[in-house]
């Protein structure tokens, strides 16, 4: 238990940072924030709009820098992340819109690609000097390709061309969202061609580096041992994957954030109404409450998966769980 | 002292192939643009012929000249951006795993923080806050990626040299009353090598990505030319759906190849820092020479006729 | 099975009838359990061929203990590895076979070849008929598995008639044998101390009661007292279950404790071969008179500790003639242009690769190696 409560202390931590950084990086741009914000901002500024902007700085017009940051974190504890300037709405309500989409679609790619790259990379990693070692470079260039363009030539491919996949957007039009069979069925089907170019993009990463810790592993005596136990090969196999799965989700914390960063564009060339096409609506607009309600999201969401895979690890690890019991 | 000896395997001549032919692209590649970049004077939406290998943009810019010109802000920036973190992490980490104690537990948690926080949403934060004029600079660009990307770097060199500290060649400098600088500098960072250089293709590889990402949703001036922005202009004038490949391939393929190349390179440095991945004793040709099978199996000792043995009596050996 | 070979080949094949039949203390020839003959393994082929072992011969006796000593890097583990097709790439098997008489359920005996036996062969044969007992338990033991996963997963394999109750009461059965109480199942290899994750790996290696254990220098990471404790019951388990046994070491005064026979390897050939006793009180190669002197005796009387000055040779560039000769204080002239062959020097049955002990060599055998043998005495364990 010690173990987990040190590394959510660490992402309390870093939260704490990332909303901190969320507060001075304006402050540290030269000038008054709000007048370089409106500045910035080409169109006609409301005074409703100037108001949202100061409030989603925590900027009242007398305050000093700490009673700022006060008001700032008050507003934020409250759930209160300003007002979109050129939505109009909540940067809270206009999230609670997008967030499940972003949540499910980059989670269940993720989850998939983790499990079929570390499969395939421990069946490479046994089999290392075989046939199968070719497929190494292909993966290395897969790896190597941005998400979004492996989406935008996916969607061309598969999608305007070839019309085996529905285009743009998370369901049809003719769906009723809610809780009923077709709308369901019709986001599965419309999810399909996001979440397979996700995976492309993020399965070799899992399959390299599975494949290099399983041959670490096998080099190691207790996979000897299984042999000489005259184990069939399945359980061998098994005893080495078991160690090798370990540093993976160990590294999950540094590749969780990557795979979402990643992932946010694939939303956009997809049109996927989550988190990263209205990122990108927002940075082309210049909506910085929006922006920045955004990132603090993405952050608090990386965190909390961060903190389950930890958990994942420690059932998976006894050394650390015996450690956290002294 | 050991140098960084690559394995000569396939994949990092391949992997170094690559590179070299994108570095020299970026040092000439400016000079060989047929055309200026930005130049609109030809007619739109050419498709590719021998006066423009790629076709050109909607607004009759010539394609080819601004792959090459791109490759120039692209490297750059990965370059400088990458430099820059490894000097970073090489910083934090060393010192954290040399000096121990408290300013360890400090720079941990630094950079344990710092790996944490979503890299690339953080740049965009950062970056939609930098005057256009910065957006422009490179230089200014490559800093702030290195910002978010030396954490990686910084916890694999503090491992590292924690590891190293205490072997007896550092043991030796300490007893001769050598100061901590130099045995920083002298007698662990040469044996960090290997590692430093993985780290440093590592984060040339995530300020490339990094980089092309904030070029093509438009947060890079999109007045200069990089791949990044090449796909932003694509994808705001449709391209992809209109089916004009020539435009939004060719960058795309530019930055998967150079980041094949750094991966490649990297399986070498891999194999070098950690033995088991060397691939072992045997070539290929020795195995098919001895009739052995491909791989090596595991509680399965090949067994062999054709070297001589000393006493052939009753040598009866077999050959599967 | 394939491969398999009349026994009277066997032993007109080998050299010299008496070397087949090792030394007949106690008047009766021993059925074998083990035959190696003419072995000859490698790393590596071509150019940077390294031969490892070379042309070893040996047999073990049911209910025996060889004990096999030599330096790092002299070919004991080696052969060990090769001999049970566990050596990891680039080891490659360069010549020779190696029978393991197995016997079965009904108690009949097979002969194994188990240098042309498949995989599957291999896999029946093995834990069964043989395992091993390696150097740093920790290591051989899974790191995220129970103790009890080690016992189950081996009977679950081998003896899938057990129930899961019946393998948990035999695996606490074992964990008794070696003085450990059942419910260290439970536990982590990290939990465990390392005489207790040795005395784990042990047990492992009874639960199918094999007819042979090969111990690669089980307590070489132990401390002194934990190692006593630990030779102690081997002898005791042996005496109960009456395998036999292969313990390397490179500690000959540990191995006179236990074994019967000790083969002294150097540079990937055995030098000598003796009873244990015989070897230890009258040494007849150089080499065994300096690994003697290497190590303080465990107890009886001290020796004066020299070790040998030098270092092993470059196996991948072998000298012509004895490999030990460079370190040799007795070497001759022909020590360095002629390679010695194993060859008997005496009716205990003790064969010695050292031309000292050859009469056309006309040397005078110096007087440290030509101590008084002690007679005979009531073998020790066994039958």
């Amino acid at each position: 238990m010690r173990t987990i409560a040190r590394r959510l202390g660490l992402y309390l931590l870093t939260a704490w940072v990332a909303v901190t950084a969320n507060f001075i990086l304006p402050r540290l741009m030269p000038g008054n924030p709000v007048q370089t914000l409106i500045g910035k901002i080409t169109s006609q500024v409301t005074p409703a709009e100037i108001r949202a902007i100061r409030l989603s700085f925590g900027m009242g017009f007398k305050e000093g820098i700490v009673a700022q940051y006060f008001t700032y974190l008050g507003q934020l504890f409250h759930g209160n992340l300003g007002v979109s300037i050129t939505l109009g709405a909540p940067v809270s309500s206009i999230l609670r819109e997008s967030v499940p989409w972003t949540i499910g679609l980059i989670g269940v790619s993720t989850i998939v690609s983790f499990f079929v790259g570390t499969v395939a990379g421990a069946m490479l990693g046994w089999t290392r000097g075989s046939r199968f070692d070719s497929l190494i470079p292909t993966a290395t260039f897969f790896q190597a390709i941005p998400y979004f363009f492996l989406g935008t030539v996916m969607l061309l491919i598969f999608g305007s061309d070839l019309h085996w996949f529905p285009v743009l957007g998370a369901y049809s039009q003719g769906a009723t969202p809610g809780w009923n069979w077709s709308f369901i069925a019709s986001v599965i089907r419309y999810g399909e061609l996001p979440v397979i170019s996700i995976i492309l993009s993020s399965v070799a990463g899992w399959m390299l580096g599975m494949r290099n810790m399983m041959i670490t592993m096998i080099g190691e005596d207790f996979v000897l041992m299984a042999v000489a136990k005259g184990l069939p090969r399945r359980k061998v196999i098994m005893h080495a994957a078991r160690n090798a799965v370990l540093p993976s989700i160990a590294n999950l914390s540094l590749a969780i954030g990557l795979v979402v960063s990643g992932a946010l564009l694939v939303e956009l060339v997809f049109n996927y109404p989550g988190v990263g096409d209205l990122l990108l609506q927002a940075v082309l607009n210049e909506d910085y409450p929006l922006i920045q309600g955004i990132f603090l999201v993405i952050t608090f969401t990386v965190l909390a998966a961060n903190l389950l895979a930890d958990v994942v690890y420690l059932v998976l690890d006894p050394r650390t769980r015996s450690e956290a019991a002294v | 002292m050991r140098g960084l000896a690559l394995p000569r395997s396939p994949k990092v001549i391949l992997g170094l192939g690559i590179l070299g032919f994108f570095i020299v692209m970026t040092v000439i590649g400016p000079w060989l643009a047929p055309y200026d970049p930005s130049s609109t004077a030809f007619p739109a939406l050419l498709t590719p012929s021998s006066h423009h290998l790629l076709g050109t943009t909607s607004l009759g810019q010539d394609i080819f000249s601004q792959l090459l010109v791109g490759a120039r802000a692209t490297m750059v920036v990965a370059l400088v951006a990458g430099l820059v973190a490894t000097v970073l992490s090489m910083v934090v980490g060393v010192t954290a795993g040399y000096l121990g104690g408290v300013s360890d537990d400090g720079l941990t948690l630094l950079s344990n923080v710092f790996l944490a926080i979503p890299g690339v949403p953080l740049l965009i934060v950062i970056d939609s806050y930098l005057p256009v004029n910065s957006r422009s600079n490179e230089f200014v660009i490559g800093l702030i990626i290195s910002l978010t990307g030396w954490a990686w770097g910084a916890r694999v060199l503090r491992a590292q040299t924690l590891s190293l500290r205490n072997r007896d060649f550092v043991e030796a400098a300490r007893i001769i009353g050598e100061s901590r600088r130099r045995i920083m500098f002298s007698e662990i960072a040469p044996n960090l090598l290997p590692v430093l250089a993985s780290s440093l293709l590592f984060t040339v590889l995530y300020s490339i990505g990094a980089y092309v990402t904030l070029a093509y949703i438009g947060l890079t001036s999109t007045a200069t030319w990089n791949w990044g922005t090449m796909l932003y202009w694509a994808q705001a004038n449709n391209a992809p759906l209109s089916n004009e490949w020539y435009w939004f391939i060719p960058p795309g393929i530019c930055i998967a190849l150079v980041g094949t190349g750094l991966a490649l390179v990297n399986f070498g440095i891999d194999e070098f820092i950690n033995p088991r991945l060397r691939a072992a004793g045997l070539t290929a040709r020795q195995r098919r020479q001895l009739h052995l099978p491909r791989r090596a199996r595991l509680g399965l000792t090949p067994v062999v006729s054709l070297a001589p043995a000393p006493n052939r009596r009753s040598t009866h050996a077999v050959v599967k | 099975m394939s491969a398999t070979i009349p026994r009277e080949v066997q032993s007109t094949a080998a050299e010299g009838g008496r070397a087949s039949t090792g030394p007949v203390r106690d008047g009766a020839i021993r059925e074998s359990v083990l035959e190696i003959n003419h072995f000859s393994v490698d790393y590596g082929a071509g150019e940077n061929m390294v031969r490892a072992v070379s042309d070893v011969t040996l047999r073990l006796e049911r209910s025996r203990v060889l004990g096999i000593a030599g330096e790092s890097g002299s070919g004991k583990s080696t052969l060990v590895y090769a001999m049970t097709r566990l050596l990891r790439s680039p080891g490659l098997i360069s010549g020779g076979e190696v029978i393991l008489h197995v016997t079965d359920e009904g108690g009949a005996v097979t002969p194994v070849n188990l240098v042309t036996a498949t995989e599957s062969e291999l896999r029946r044969v093995r834990w069964s008929h043989v395992s091993i007992v390696l150097q740093s338990a920790l290591s051989a033991l899974n790191p995220v598995l129970r103790i009890g996963r080690e016992f189950d997963e081996v009977l679950k394999t081998h003896r899938p008639n057990l129930t899961k109750a019946q393998r948990r009461a035999r695996a606490e059965e074992l964990l008794r044998m070696v003085g450990l109480s059942g419910d260290r199942l439970e536990r982590f290899p990290h939990e465990l101390s390392g005489g207790q994750r040795q005395r784990v790996m042990i047990a492992v290696a009874l639960a199918l009661d094999p007819e042979l254990v090969v111990m690669d220098e089980p307590t070489t990471a132990l401390d002194v007292v934990t190692q006593r404790e630990i030779i102690g019951e081997l002898s005791t388990l042996r005496a109960q279950f009456g395998f036999a046994m292969i313990f390397i070491t490179h500690d000959l005064s540990l191995l006179v404790e236990l074994a019967d026979e000790i083969a002294v390897m150097y540079a990937g050939s055995i030098v000598e071969r003796a009873g244990a006793r015989e070897l230890y009180e009258s040494p007849r190669h150089p080499y065994t008179l300096g690994l003697l002197n290497s190590f303080p005796p465990l107890h009886g009387e001290r020796r004066e500790l020299t070790g040998i000055p030098g270092t092993p040779p470059d196996l991948a560039d072998p000298p012509t003639g004895c490999s030990f000769a460079p370190r040799c204080a007795f070497a001759m002239e022909r020590c360095v242009l002629e390679k010695p062959t194993l060859v008997e020097v005496d009716d205990t049955g003790r064969s010695v690769a050292c031309w000292l002990f050859d009469d056309a060599s006309g040397s005078r055998v110096p007087v440290e190696l030509s101590r008084v043998a002690p007679r005979a005495e009531a073998p020790k364990g066994g039958s």
